[in-house]
């Protein structure tokens, strides 16, 4: 993985808050095709880091790039195009139907004014198909369970066509069966060379997919590297305020996680 | 859905206009043949037609007096609806409303200010011009005062809206008070909406902003869309939060501004177009923009008629009309409002 070109980097990011600083000398790189989780407790400040490295939130200090060029510094549409950001708090209008939200995730493609091409249309299809929302095309949002509404945002995400992308709790509506299909999509989309970052909630959810783990605490990054070394470290106890275990399980890729109140 | 329903159901608000256009200007105090209407238009046109069934007097009643006023009509409720269009996108609320950035409060001080002066009476077109005036600068100052506040967010805009129009009401009320009473009557017709006496001067102040407005909105359908995303995703796709709204309210500013100044208050035209229509084509700007011109239209034109026809002896404001279809329709809309639109 490390041979592979950094995509996102930010370097002693400080973010604030109005004049709360909520993110202090954070520094983390994104590679193609890697999956980066970020977990950390509530009020840790992930989301804000997620929206900060997608450009909406203006650094303090520090600076975040894409392709070693400051964000700053990218045209609107062309940065677009290469960073795409899903959240699990979108405000889309419930009467709009599904193929037509999905679509305007072309809009850094097509700009303001051209209609959309074949090409458009069939990122737009290949978006809906990947997240196994096909069935819900000609739905509108109003009419959709919160989890279905969140795959309908993951696939507008896909129709940018990004080569990063930026996720924040992807799964948090998700019953279990759309979670794991879900982390099945984002592989997918990684073995495309597409960079993922994704704040998850589920600890070893998070530790099954991710190559590599960030744990954020009190707004700054408190341990990083291989997600069972990050959550069987102090500082992941510390933060959570609970013990965490793995336990290996014959026949799994992955150990199980357990939790027990107190450090 | 479909963009196939969605051509339909704006062919069939076209037909429904054209249609409630020819009876509008049969109908009325006097009332014209039908098919003496029909005749003279198509003289008018070139075409084959028989213009004598009306005669010299209904000829220039149909030309001078109706045609314009219903034309007007058609114009205020078309740049109404595509308004409350707009402003329902941008607002990401699908019962938002020109009276929210302060038009009609502003255009209301503009014009009591004109009567108040006697411009009204002296200077021809003068209180429009002044309701105009009135409505711009409210908007600029809900502008001003919610940026220097360093809250440009749409919470700030709307609370900003409000105390303004409160204050331009308070203004309005003092200058009521001080005025003399011949003269009150004048903007007491003017407040309640209408378009009694309503000319082509009219006509064209107002379709040289509805119409240019309109095309422009229009042409912007694709950005109005991604801002109804939400701030956070509209900028996360490439999209200039702060300057395209600031472009759309400007836009819809200038229209409601134009069609307030020309008819006075007309509340909920804005509100019922889009809100009805919305389930029927979607909320792709690019649909729905057209069928609330159409819906908007429609309306008014109606609404109209039966301000001219309802009474005999006298006629009802057109803003009274349209509110008590409107503010039921609204109370319905908010007790069944599923949500975001």
């Amino acid at each position: 993985m490390s041979g592979r070109p950094v995509l996102l980097s930010a370097h002693r990011l400080a973010v604030d808050r109005g004049r709360r600083r909520v993110l202090e000398d954070v520094t983390l790189e994104l590679r193609a095709g890697e999956a980066l989780a970020v977990v950390g407790p509530n009020a840790a400040g992930k989301s804000t880091l997620v929206q900060a490295l997608a450009g909406l939130l203006a650094p303090a200090s520090g600076e975040v790039r894409l392709d070693e060029r400051a964000l700053a510094d990218w045209p609107r549409d062309a940065r677009a195009r290469s960073l795409a950001l899903a959240t699990s708090r979108e405000e889309g209008p419930d009467s709009l139907s599904v193929a037509d939200r999905v679509a305007l995730g072309r809009y850094p493609h097509c700009g303001p004014f051209q209609p959309l091409d074949a090409r458009d249309e069939a990122a737009v299809a290949r978006a809906i198909e990947r997240t196994g929302i096909a069935h819900l095309a000609e739905r509108r949002l109003g009419t959709l369970s919160a989890g279905e509404r969140q795959l309908a945002t993951l696939a507008r995400g896909l129709a940018q066509e990004p080569r990063v992308l930026l996720l924040d709790e992807p799964a948090a509506h998700l019953d279990i069966g759309h979670q794991l299909q879900l982390f099945r999509t984002l592989d997918d989309v990684r073995r495309g060379g597409v960079g993922v970052l994704a704040v998850v909630h589920d600890l070893s959810r998070a530790a099954a997919w991710a190559d590599r783990m960030l744990l954020v605490a009190q707004g700054r990054i408190a341990a990083e590297g291989q997600p069972a070394a990050v959550l069987e470290s102090e500082a992941a106890s510390r933060a959570f305020g609970v013990r965490i275990r793995g336990h290996a399980v014959p026949g799994q890729a992955h150990p199980f996680y357990s939790f027990e109140e107190g450090t | 859905m479909t963009s196939r329903r969605s051509r339909l159901v704006i062919a069939g608000l076209a037909s429904a206009l054209l249609l409630a256009l020819l009876l509008a200007t049969a109908a009325g105090s006097v009332s014209l043949p039908f098919r003496g209407v029909l005749g003279a238009f198509a003289a008018r046109l070139g075409l084959p037609g028989d213009a004598s069934a009306l005669g010299p007097t209904g000829e220039t009643i149909l030309f001078s007096v109706r045609l314009p006023r219903v034309l007007l009509a058609a114009l205020v409720g078309g740049g109404l609806g595509v308004v409350g269009a707009t402003l329902q996108a941008v607002f990401r609320n699908p019962l938002a409303d020109s009276g929210l950035l302060g038009v009609g409060a502003g255009a209301a001080l503009g014009a009591v200010l004109a009567v108040h002066l006697g411009l009204a009476s002296a200077v021809f077109f003068a209180l429009p011009l002044a309701a105009f005036a009135g409505a711009m600068t409210a908007v600029l100052c809900v502008y001003f005062i919610a940026g220097a506040s360093g809250r440009a967010s749409l919470h700030g805009l709307l609370l900003t809206g409000i105390a303004v129009s409160a204050l331009a009401g308070a203004a309005t009320s003092v200058l009521l008070v001080a005025t003399e009473e011949f003269r009150v009557k004048t903007v007491l017709f003017w407040l309640a909406g209408g378009l009694e006496g309503r000319g082509w001067t009219h006509v064209q102040a107002a379709a040289v902003f509805v119409l240019s407005g309109f095309a422009l909105l229009v042409l912007l359908a694709r950005p109005i869309d991604v801002l109804s995303l939400g701030e956070d995703e509209a900028a996360s796709l490439g999209l200039p939060v702060r300057a395209t709204r600031l472009g759309l309210l400007g836009l819809a500013s200038l229209v409601a501004g134009a069609c307030t100044a020309v008819a006075g208050a007309v509340p909920f035209v804005g509100l019922m177009a889009p809100h009805a229509l919305r389930p029927i084509v979607g909320p792709l700007s690019r649909r729905l923009l057209p069928a609330a011109f159409l819906g908007g239209a429609l309306l008014v034109v109606l609404a109209d008629l039966g301000a001219r026809t309802l009474s005999a002896r006298f006629e009802l404001p057109l803003g009274a009309l349209t509110a008590f279809v409107g503010a039921p329709y609204f109370l319905a809309a908010l007790r069944t409002n599923e949500g975001r639109g």
